[in-house]
């Protein structure tokens, strides 16, 4: 496979009179940091809902390593191979640290396992241990997910998202009320994650953004106002105008 | 692996087990007195105690809250006895039961999964009023009497037999079958299955984004609910004889909900014990008082009030402690060290 992990062509939602994302195409490209930039309001996590099956496009169409997936449901989106995060943290709070990671690993087991004991899911409970481990949240396997910090439960939510291996996998605000220091961590440890995933971020740190990248979209008022490099985009005059003419 | 949940499973089966053990020793008692009341009384808290599981089973796992069990308890019971009247087989009525309870909780959960929420339990109410009202109003299924004259039946296993109108062996019979569907219950919550219902409960809205089908699990957990629901009023004609439209209406559902909270929401062995404390509660009250449901509404009220998490709620947590110190011997053969970090251990 070498085409791009992720297609989006044209796709479209309007709430009312409102076009919230207005025909918008772009690729993400395998084992690369797309990140979709924009103001707020500009329509990005409206297209991370299209993009994840939370809702369905008016128009357009959407393709999850070349299959179409345009209307599927999360369920769907999820077993083609795309897992999301969200921009308010989205765990199973009364649930263990542990519970949380092993529910999402789950997937990876053959259906007819659903019946078994627990412990028969062993590459569930594996990829379990690997995810506390690379998070360094094993010593807080057996807390509640809602008794975590908020930096913690930031890292849980991308853990999740991970523990099922996905293709491709969507960040929404990773580092939304982190400190500077977590921050830090977290673009460091979504860099790592590009090695063997394909990622798709929403971010509002530019600093970030710039740094991370390496193709951003930037989108303005449901539109897609820009597309390229890092570098390129932030010479575009019709993006400084728009974006970056707000700071 | 530890694990909080298993761990919690493992704490209702100790309790369990303690259950057994005391309905083993009162039908021994019961035996040996010569006594039927109090053992006919213990079987029908038991056949209670199934239809309260079944409501835990969607109320303290997948958050469901069915104000219309009843529905497929009542069903269970009208099959079982119109199969009896025809043909006096225990498993012919069993199955029957079964296979008809499973096709009305399928129709019924395709109809009452399209909601949740406070809609969920509206419309099990509904969906049991309506089917309540048409037994209730149809003449072939004995109206608003109800059937009477079902034959006392003999139950056999093989070469042995029991009868049902032996109190002391129907009583250790319906024991069985209820503790089996305990079993039954309690081994699938804890399966990777059990656990999308736990995840149900705990954020609905984040389980399709894991790759799972909320609708597929929702309508699992219904329909096995509405079985074993059917399952245990099955055996309700065997005991009593005769069955009634009130095993359908809403009294029956709401009773198991108190059952349920009585003895502790999502941990199913309090559905068991709750069902049995509201027969006993019923009985003694009721010898003293005709006013016995204030009475009752009372001590509810009390409990939720001051033991929110019911009996087993209660006193589960504390099981756990002992069952987690247990475990954390070194000499634990179950447990590797590399599965039990001495820094994770709890203080």
């Amino acid at each position: 496979m070498t085409g791009p992990v992720l297609e989006i062509r044209d796709l479209g939602i309007a709430f009312g009179g409102l076009k919230a994302v207005d025909r918008v195409s772009f690729n993400a490209q395998r084992n690369r940091i797309t990140t979709v930039i924009g103001p707020n309001g500009a329509g990005k996590s409206t297209l991370f809902n299209l993009i994840s099956g939370a809702l369905k496009p008016k128009s357009g169409q959407l393709l999850i390593d070349g299959v179409d997936m345009t209307g599927a449901s999360p369920a769907r989106t999820k077993a083609a191979g795309l897992s999301r995060s969200f921009q308010i943290t989205n765990l199973f709070f009364e649930l263990t640290v542990a519970e949380n990671l092993r529910m999402a690993a789950q997937v990876l087991e053959p259906k007819a396992r659903a019946f078994l004991p627990l412990g028969r899911s062993i590459r569930a409970l594996a990829k379990t241990r690997e995810m506390l481990d690379r998070f360094q949240l094993g010593h807080k396997r057996d807390e509640l997910a809602g008794n975590l910090s908020h930096g913690d439960q930031r890292r849980l939510e991308i853990a999740v998202c991970l523990a099922s291996e996905p293709k491709i996998l969507l960040l929404d605000e990773p580092t939304q009320g982190m400190s500077h220091a977590d921050t830090a961590d977290t673009a460091k440890l979504v860099r790592e994650l590009s090695k063997d995933v394909s990622v798709l971020l929403i971010e509002h740190d530019i600093g970030l953004v710039m740094d991370l990248s390496d193709h951003v979209v930037v989108m303005h008022q449901g539109r897609k106002l820009a597309e390229g490099p890092p570098a390129v985009v932030r010479a575009d005059p019709a993006v400084q105008a728009a974006y970056f003419g707000h700071h | 692996m530890r694990d909080r949940l298993t761990l919690s499973m493992r704490a209702s089966h100790l309790l369990a087990l303690i259950f057994v053990a005391a309905a083993l020793a009162l039908a021994a008692i019961g035996a040996a007195s010569g006594d039927t009341f109090y053992l006919r009384l213990g079987t029908e808290a038991l056949i209670f105690a199934g239809l309260a599981l079944s409501v835990d089973l969607l109320l303290g796992y997948s958050g469901a809250l069915s104000l219309g069990q009843a529905l497929y308890f009542g069903i269970g019971a009208y099959v079982s006895a119109l199969t009896l009247l025809k043909v006096p087989s225990f498993w012919l009525a069993m199955a029957a039961a079964g296979g008809v309870t499973l096709v009305a909780s399928i129709l019924g959960g395709l109809i009452a999964n399209r909601v949740r929420g406070v809609y969920f339990a509206l419309i099990t109410f509904g969906l049991a009023q309506v089917v309540a009202k048409v037994v209730y109003n149809t003449r072939e299924l004995g109206a608003s009497d109800g059937m009477i004259g079902i034959p006392v039946i003999e139950i056999g296993f093989g070469p042995v037999s029991v009868s049902a109108g032996n109190p002391v062996g129907f009583f250790l019979i319906v024991l069985a079958i209820i503790m089996g569907l305990y079993g039954l219950t309690a081994y699938l919550l804890d399966t990777p299955f059990g656990r999308v219902l736990t995840a149900l409960k705990a954020n609905e809205k984040r389980v399709p984004f894991l790759g799972y089908s909320v609708w597929r699990a929702r309508m699992f957990s219904y329909v096995l609910a509405g079985l074993i629901a059917g399952l245990s009023g099955a055996l309700y004609p065997m005991l009593r004889g005769f069955v009634s439209p009130e095993l359908m209406f809403f009294a029956t559902s709401g009773n198991a909900v108190i059952s349920v909270i009585l003895g502790g929401v999502g941990t199913l062995i309090g559905a068991i014990y709750g069902s049995v404390l509201l027969v006993v509660l019923k009985s003694i009250i009721g010898s003293w008082t005709e006013h016995h449901l204030i009475v009752i509404g009372l001590i509810f009220m009390i409990c939720v009030m001051f033991l929110p998490k019911g009996l087993v709620g209660f006193i589960r947590p504390r099981i756990e402690e002992r069952l987690l110190a247990g475990a954390r011997e070194p000499a634990a053969p179950s447990f590797t060290s590399a599965q039990l970090e001495p820094g994770s251990a709890k203080p």
